[in-house]
Formats: structure tokens, C-alpha cells, sequence
């Protein structure tokens, strides 16, 4: 690809060897800039009551320019080569590329729990939450990640479902159990 | 005088013995999430939340300010212990630590560190204690447009000096903003940016965005590129007891105090947190030491000065937190949160309506510095052993908890819906070097933000010209822009100081590693 018109600085590719346009970095940024128009559009929508001076859109209207300025200046500062700083942790591979199946999986996982939970229960659910994440994460027996996470949901089920009084739903497998409490 | 009094009756109440036990369990629940890999105090303290959901205000308030202490204290003994090749001098401080731990000298830099932020949080707390009652006293006289100054300094401060860009962190400040904006004006009752639907009328609950940034943004992030294979934890030998031996203790001393020094008032000014305060003291310790030498490669001033500053500054954070309302760092941000859950507002109007409360928080701080220390040197066995926990199931585990929390806000799952998204947006925002805690403190200050202006607006009818005319407001802005070219200098030079040590410290590890 030629595009030496972003002018992707040397300094920048000496240090990790990037793709030359940072698309994710600028659609990001453009994502930005487009919630900040979506902010500016949407405060002369909002309806000033007749007789305030002071109303709902002046706030709505300051924070539009912030979000558009500093969008704005992300921009210009990744056109112009300025790559982001990001940051490194204890278990952060940094040679790694991005895993975008695992990420999909975690996220799949989290929203099967949220429709689960008013379906089989909260324990249940946070088994199903558990596991699938564990064992998209690499752990080695999946079936032990679905029995800790069962566990694990018993447990909280139990503390703070039963003895402190959440209304965390028992589902029809356990319905036994809550009658308990 | 007065506020002596006041200490002690905190004191009677937080010695009660149930309330007692909620800081024992709050500094021992906060250490032990603030050990595991990967979450650091903002994320412990959020991950937390919800188990304070059930409990009394001051119960409560008395637990979280164990977790606080206990998260903060937490991460020192993850960077120590555990050995994770290829981070270099992302944090710097963390080094000389995890070189000690190497050397074999593992307890001996705990020690110092658990010791050190036992000495800094106690003096720092008596700081907290003189300064708070005449900060609040002070503050009861400011007006609407004063408070807007003060507020719009925390903006600028978090969203210029808070991570590594100056548009990114605003940018990320003004997404906080807008999302504290969704929902209905409290003023007109108009609804915002709702987009006509009916989970959004409410707003947005900031448990849902703090834990959805810190809790599943984080654990995304690290999913995605997470190291597989074995843990490698250096291995702590002897009693603790021995830890440390006399020459640590004289080269120890000095440190801590000067950490303390240097911790408390940084973290009183929004600065940039305690990123900042722990990079003055190594730079300071490097520059007075007799053992220069050592430094990079394990020097014990490398830890007992900067875990000192570390702690200071947070008991220093509470200062604006508590007085003014003001967050200065994420961590704070929530601890605001959860004073917001139980319908109270930190400020000066807390000192004189709940001062019962306000104090026996204080006096829990004091408490919660000794138990720390009380319960970190013994149990350093089960720390250990935390940090070997396998990710697959650390990490399943973190977003479980997360998504208990939202579930348990209003027992809707729409709230962990809106978890996820935002979870993703956190995941992105990390990605491209957008720095979340501006967020976090933009959207809990910006509607206390929007009242203050309007009322100030209201006052002067609709002329501008009020936000600066008074003496307070005018003063506050110019100490914001001293404030913005001292930090952002100073950031410079942390740069600059930091890629420096990593070469300077590359050639020791190549010597080691030849070796």
C-alpha cells in the first residue's frame, strides 16, 4: 500500500511494525467525532420549555464541543503519524496479535447469560458464564470450568440470594432450594 | 481542637466490633482482588461494589475504605512476586521490586513496601485529618460559579494529565460527559439523547459504566492478547519475621518519609494522581542515594520511596474527594459512586450534616492502615498463591462478577446488556490509547457540573461573564493553567527519565542473563 500522504513518521515504525494507515485508529477517532455531531445535532432537539433561560441545551451544547475539538484533534494527530501509546499488563503477551474469535466468544457468553438468566435461573446462567469464558481462555478440562462456575454461582446464589436478600431468580432446577430461604 | 473530638467519636464507632470486622473483611477481601494479575485499585473497587449493596451507610463506607487501602497496597506485591518477561519500564517503580525478588530478596522488598505504606498512610491520614475540617470550612462559603471553576480544573486536569495523549484523554472526558447527559434533565424534566427508549429514561447507572470500563474493557483487552503457559512467581523464602535485616531498615527510613512528603501533596492537587507522586520519589531516591549503582538492579530505596508516595497520595486523593466533592482519579471517582448509592454527597455540606459518619470513616482509615499491615506480612503464603490462580478461570471469574454487579443493580438484564457494550467500547478505547478514567470521572462530575452552571447562570441572568469575575472562580482557573504546564512538563520529563532507566537497566539484564 502507498500512502505516503499520512506521512507515518519513521520514528513510529522504528519502534513496532505496524500496518502504514491505522484504520482502526481512525475509524475510532471518526466514531468519536461522529458522536460528537450526533451530540450537537441532538441538543437543538431537545425541547426548551417557553420561559427558561437557562435551559437543558446549554451543557448538551459545551459538551459537543468537547467531544468534537478533541475528536477532531485525535484526527489530526494519527493522520499526522502519531500512533496510540498503549498500555501493557502482568498478562499481556505483547508479541500477541489480537485474538478476535476469543473476543467474540467472551462476548457471546455474556449475552447467552443475560438471555439465560430469567430462563433456567441465575446460577445456572452463571455456570453457562463461567465455562464458555474458561474455556475460550484455554482452560484445560472444560467440564471442571462448568463445575466451578456452577459452584461458584451456587455460592453467590446462596449469600446474597438467600441470606442477604437479592432477588436473584432460582430458575426451575432449583426452585427447591430458594423455597428455603 | 474540635475535629479531635470529633476523631475520637469516630473512633468509638469504628471500633465497635461489627464494624470492625467490615474493615478487617474490606482490607482483606480489597488486598486480595488488588493482588490478583491484572486489577488494579479502579477495578477492585468497582469489582466490589455490589457486595456493600446490602449493608448501613457507615458499614459500608467502613468496608470500602478498606478495600480502597487493601487495593491500593494489592498491586505492589502482584509487581514484586510476579515475573512477566517482556514488560519493561512501563512501570518503572515496579522494577527494583521485581529485581530484589529475583536477587532472592523477595521479603525483604515486601516488607518494605507493607512497612513503608503503613508509615505514609498513617501520617498521610493525619495530614487528611487537619486539612479536611478547614478545607470544608473554607468551602461552605463558595458559590455556584466557584464550584464550576473547581469542576471544570477536575476536567481539565483528569482529561489533559491522565493517560499518554492530551486529545485522547479529552476526548475521552467528553464521551463521560455525554453519556452523564443521556436521560431526563432534572431541571425541565426533558429527556435527552434517549433515543425514545425506555431503559435510557433513567440514564445511564455509572456502576454499569465503571465496572463495564474497569471489569470486562479490561478483561477483553487482556483476552485478547493474553500470554499463555506456566505463571512464573518468584518464590518467597524464610519467616517474615527476618525480612528485613538492619542495614534495610537505615536504608529504608528516609525513603518512606520523604515518600510520604512527597506522596500527600500531589495527591491532594489534581496532578495526574499517583502515577506522578511514585515518579518523583524514584527519581528523588535515585538522585540521593549512596547505592546509585544498584539502582535497575534491585536498590531498596527504589521501593520503600516510591510505595510510600503511592500510598500517600491516596490517602491524599481523599482530601478534594471528601471536602469538595471532587474526584481526582478514577479509584475516587467510584469511591464517590458508592457514597452516591446511599444518597450521600460528598462536599462540605457532609462535614456539617453527617459529621458522625464522615469521622468514623476517617478514623477507619486509620484502623484500616494497621490492619493492612497486621494481615499483608503474614499472609504473603496466600497472596502467593493467588497469583497462580490459572487466567481461564481468573478472568471468567472477574466477569462474572461483573455482570452479578449489573444484574444486581435492578435485577434487569438490560443492565448487562448495557454492561457489555459498554465493555466493548472500554475494550477499544484501551486498544487505540484512550485512557478510561477520564471517562469515569467526566460522567459522575458532569451532571453536578451542569446544575452548578445553571444555577450560576440563573443567578447572574444568563451573563457569562460571572464564571470568572469572582475572586475565587478567577484565582481557580489561573491555578488550572499552572496546574496543566506543570503536569504535562513533568510528563514530559517522566518520559524522557523513563526511556533513559530502560537503557540503562538493559544492560544490567543482559549481564544477568548472560550470567
Amino acid at each position: 500500500m502507498d500512502a505516503p500522504i499520512l506521512g507515518a513518521s519513521g520514528r513510529a515504525e522504528a519502534t513496532r511494525p505496524a500496518p502504514r494507515v491505522p484504520l482502526g485508529e481512525l475509524v475510532f477517532a471518526l466514531l468519536m467525532l461522529a458522536l460528537g455531531v450526533f451530540a450537537l445535532v441532538g441538543a437543538f432537539s431537545i425541547h426548551v420549555p417557553v420561559g427558561v433561560k437557562v435551559g437543558p441545551t446549554i451543557f448538551p451544547i459545551f459538551v459537543s464541543i468537547v467531544l468534537l475539538g478533541s475528536a477532531a484533534a485525535v484526527l489530526v494527530s494519527v493522520l499526522r503519524g502519531n500512533r496510540a501509546e498503549v498500555e501493557e499488563g502482568e498478562d499481556i503477551d505483547p508479541d500477541a496479535k489480537t485474538d478476535w474469535l476469543t473476543l467474540a466468544k467472551i462476548v457471546g457468553a455474556v449475552v447467552a447469560h443475560l438471555l439465560l438468566i430469567d430462563v433456567i435461573g441465575w446460577a445456572p446462567a452463571a455456570a453457562v458464564l463461567f465455562g464458555v469464558v474458561a474455556w475460550s481462555l484455554g482452560a484445560k478440562r472444560w467440564w471442571l470450568a462448568f463445575v466451578i462456575g456452577l459452584v461458584l454461582g451456587l455460592v453467590v446464589q446462596v449469600v446474597f440470594g438467600g441470606l442477604m436478600g437479592l432477588s436473584l431468580p432460582w430458575g426451575p432446577a432449583l426452585g427447591w432450594l430458594g423455597g428455603m430461604f | 481542637m474540635d475535629s479531635w473530638t470529633l476523631l475520637l467519636e469516630g473512633f468509638a464507632t469504628a471500633l465497635q466490633p461489627q464494624y470492625l470486622i467490615f474493615a478487617f473483611f474490606g482490607v482483606l477481601i480489597g488486598t486480595a482482588v488488588g493482588v490478583l494479575p491484572g486489577i488494579g485499585p479502579a477495578m477492585t473497587v468497582a469489582l466490589l461494589l455490589p457486595l456493600t449493596y446490602t449493608l448501613d451507610p457507615t458499614a459500608a463506607l467502613i468496608t470500602f475504605a478498606g478495600i480502597y487501602y487493601g487495593g491500593m497496597y494489592g498491586g505492589s506485591t502482584t509487581s514484586i512476586l510476579l515475573n512477566t518477561p517482556g514488560e519493561s519500564a512501563s512501570i518503572v517503580t515496579a522494577i527494583e521490586g521485581n529485581r530484589m525478588a529475583k536477587l532472592g530478596r523477595g521479603a525483604a522488598a515486601l516488607a518494605t513496601a507493607a512497612i513503608g505504606s503503613f508509615i505514609a498512610g498513617t501520617i498521610a491520614t493525619v495530614g487528611l485529618t487537619l486539612l479536611a475540617p478547614v478545607l470544608a470550612q473554607f468551602a461552605v462559603n463558595l458559590g455556584p460559579a466557584d464550584y464550576v471553576a473547581l469542576i471544570v480544573i477536575a476536567f481539565v486536569t483528569v482529561g489533559a494529565l491522565i493517560g499518554s495523549s492530551v486529545p485522547r484523554g479529552m476526548t475521552s472526558l467528553g464521551v463521560g460527559l455525554f453519556l452523564g447527559l443521556v436521560g431526563t434533565d432534572t431541571l425541565t424534566a426533558q429527556q435527552r439523547y434517549t433515543l425514545g427508549l425506555l431503559p435510557l429514561s433513567d440514564g445511564i447507572d455509572i456502576v454499569l459504566v465503571a465496572v463495564g470500563l474497569f471489569a470486562v474493557g479490561e478483561t477483553l483487552y487482556i483476552a485478547a492478547r493474553l500470554r499463555h503457559g506456566g505463571i512464573d512467581v518468584i518464590p518467597v523464602t524464610g519467616g517474615w519475621r527476618s525480612w528485613m535485616t538492619k542495614d534495610d531498615w537505615k536504608r529504608s527510613w528516609k525513603p518512606w518519609l520523604r515518600g510520604t512528603a512527597i506522596g500527600f501533596p500531589i495527591g491532594t492537587i489534581p496532578a495526574g494522581g499517583a502515577d506522578v507522586a511514585t515518579f518523583l520519589s524514584y527519581a528523588t531516591e535515585r538522585k540521593l542515594s549512596k547505592h546509585k549503582k544498584e539502582f535497575g538492579r534491585g536498590a531498596i530505596e527504589g521501593v520503600a520511596g516510591p510505595e510510600s508516595a503511592n500510598n500517600a497520595a491516596a490517602a491524599g486523593v481523599l482530601v478534594p474527594l471528601l471536602t469538595l466533592g471532587l474526584p481526582t482519579t478514577a479509584t475516587a471517582a467510584i469511591i464517590l459512586v458508592a457514597f452516591q448509592a446511599y444518597g450521600l454527597q460528598p462536599g462540605p455540606q457532609l462535614f456539617q450534616n453527617q459529621p458522625a459518619l464522615v469521622w468514623a470513616l476517617v478514623a477507619s482509615l486509620y484502623l484500616g492502615n494497621v490492619i493492612l499491615i497486621v494481615l499483608n506480612l503474614p499472609l504473603v503464603g496466600m497472596w502467593v498463591k493467588l497469583l497462580q490462580i490459572p487466567r481461564p478461570y481468573l478472568y471468567a471469574g472477574i466477569l462474572l462478577f461483573a455482570a452479578f454487579g449489573a444484574y444486581a443493580l435492578n435485577f434487569a438484564v438490560v443492565d448487562i446488556l448495557i454492561l457489555v457494550i459498554i465493555g466493548v467500547l472500554g475494550y477499544f478505547m484501551r486498544r487505540f490509547g484512550y485512557p478510561v478514567a477520564p471517562l469515569v470521572v467526566g460522567m459522575i462530575l458532569g451532571p453536578m457540573g451542569e446544575e452548578y452552571l445553571r444555577k450560576a447562570l440563573q443567578l447572574s441572568q444568563g451573563d457569562l461573564s460571572t464564571l470568572v469575575m469572582q475572586p475565587f472562580a478567577a484565582t481557580a482557573y489561573i491555578v488550572l493553567a499552572l496546574l496543566v504546564a506543570g503536569g504535562l512538563w513533568l510528563r514530559r520529563r517522566q518520559t524522557r527519565y523513563e526511556q533513559q532507566l530502560t537503557e540503562s537497566i538493559a544492560v544490567p539484564i543482559k549481564a544477568d542473563q548472560e550470567v
